[in-house]
């Protein structure tokens, strides 16, 4: 797998060869990547529409985790972050027109591992790591990378800035 | 030919012999699984000991953390997890490097940000960041940087 450097430019052939060796339902599902590889943000941040912070609630109190909420890699603690930004729990994934819905990944020990927002073509947009941003229908990050979702949450459509 | 720049074109080698496999691995048009990756990277380990083995690794600890850093860089750049970036055992190795690590870990920060907060907190006991800087990668940077300038780790 290619690491990533300063302004490296990595061919879009190899940057979908990467996502796809970890993440092989997208090659039957169609995604397209939508922007270049960043550090400055996670998955948590994207799917929580922050782009200059990386979200994690680590043991060493490193990284940005919304106040009050556990530090603990529980999906508990992942839920209540995101009802601190209006989210709460639903049943389905299926497109509402005027709210925004996020997904929460867990893997085999429950533990999360990733989360996707929902866009208003009804596909997820998903930062990967310090990887790329892609779009994806809501089945293509299933793997053993990143487990399975186990949440959906909502909120009201925030209006534009 | 000096020893340093002969290991420097030894690891020369050996990183282009792992690129060649890498566009190899991925020219080949169909899904790859986690069983090819563990053969990708025992390869890859297998190339890097041929060029530069273990005894000349441990009697340069900056070859023995280009070695480990290349490697837990490629395993974990899709990784959110903090936790799960950090516990790499690459990654617990350059810890266990102890304070000969920083120097190497706040050079390569000069270079490009990275998750290098975590080792440097583990190694030195402290954390020079603000606390209203959580998460944001530049500014932890910046703060690393200055903190390794002020303690002779980096040449101002």
């Amino acid at each position: 797998m290619a690491s990533l450097g300063k302004g490296t430019r990595i061919p879009i052939r190899v940057i979908k060869k990467i996502i796809e060796e970890s993440f092989p339902k997208l090659k039957k599902g169609g995604y397209s990547v939508t922007s270049p590889a960043e550090i400055e943000y996670n998955c948590i941040a994207w799917a929580a529409g922050i782009t200059d912070r990386w979200w994690w609630p680590d043991a060493l109190n490193l990284y940005f985790w919304p106040s009050g909420v556990p530090r603990t890699e529980t999906i508990e603690a992942f839920i209540r972050a995101f009802e601190t930004l209006d989210f709460t729990l639903c049943q389905d994934a299926e497109y509402e027109s005027g709210f925004e819905k996020i997904a929460i990944y867990v893997d085999s020990k429950e533990k999360p591992t990733h989360a996707a927002r929902q866009v208003t073509s009804g596909l997820w947009t998903s930062k990967l790591g310090e990887f790329v941003d892609i779009e994806h229908p809501i089945d293509g990050l299933d793997s053993s990378e990143y487990g399975l979702i186990a949440i959906i949450m909502k909120r009201p459509q925030p209006s534009p800035a | 030919m000096s020893y340093a720049v002969l290991t420097e074109s030894r690891i020369g080698r050996a990183q282009a012999i792992n690129a060649m496999s890498a566009r190899a691995l991925l020219e080949q048009d169909r899904g790859l699984g986690k069983a090819s990756k563990v053969i990708h990277s025992g390869f890859r380990e297998t190339i890097n000991h041929f060029f530069v083995p273990v005894s000349r690794q441990e009697a340069d600890p900056s070859i023995k953390f280009l070695m480990l850093k290349d490697k837990w860089k490629a395993e974990t750049v899709l990784l959110s997890s903090i936790t799960e970036i950090a516990m790499h055992p690459a990654y617990q190795q350059i810890i266990g490097m102890g304070l000969t690590a920083v120097p190497l870990i706040l050079a390569e920060m000069e270079r490009e940000p990275g998750h290098w907060f975590w080792a440097l907190k583990s190694i030195t006991g402290t954390d020079p960041t603000l606390p209203e800087d959580k998460g944001h990668m530049r500014r932890m940077t910046e703060s690393w940087l200055r903190w390794g300038r002020e303690h002779g780790y980096l040449l101002e």
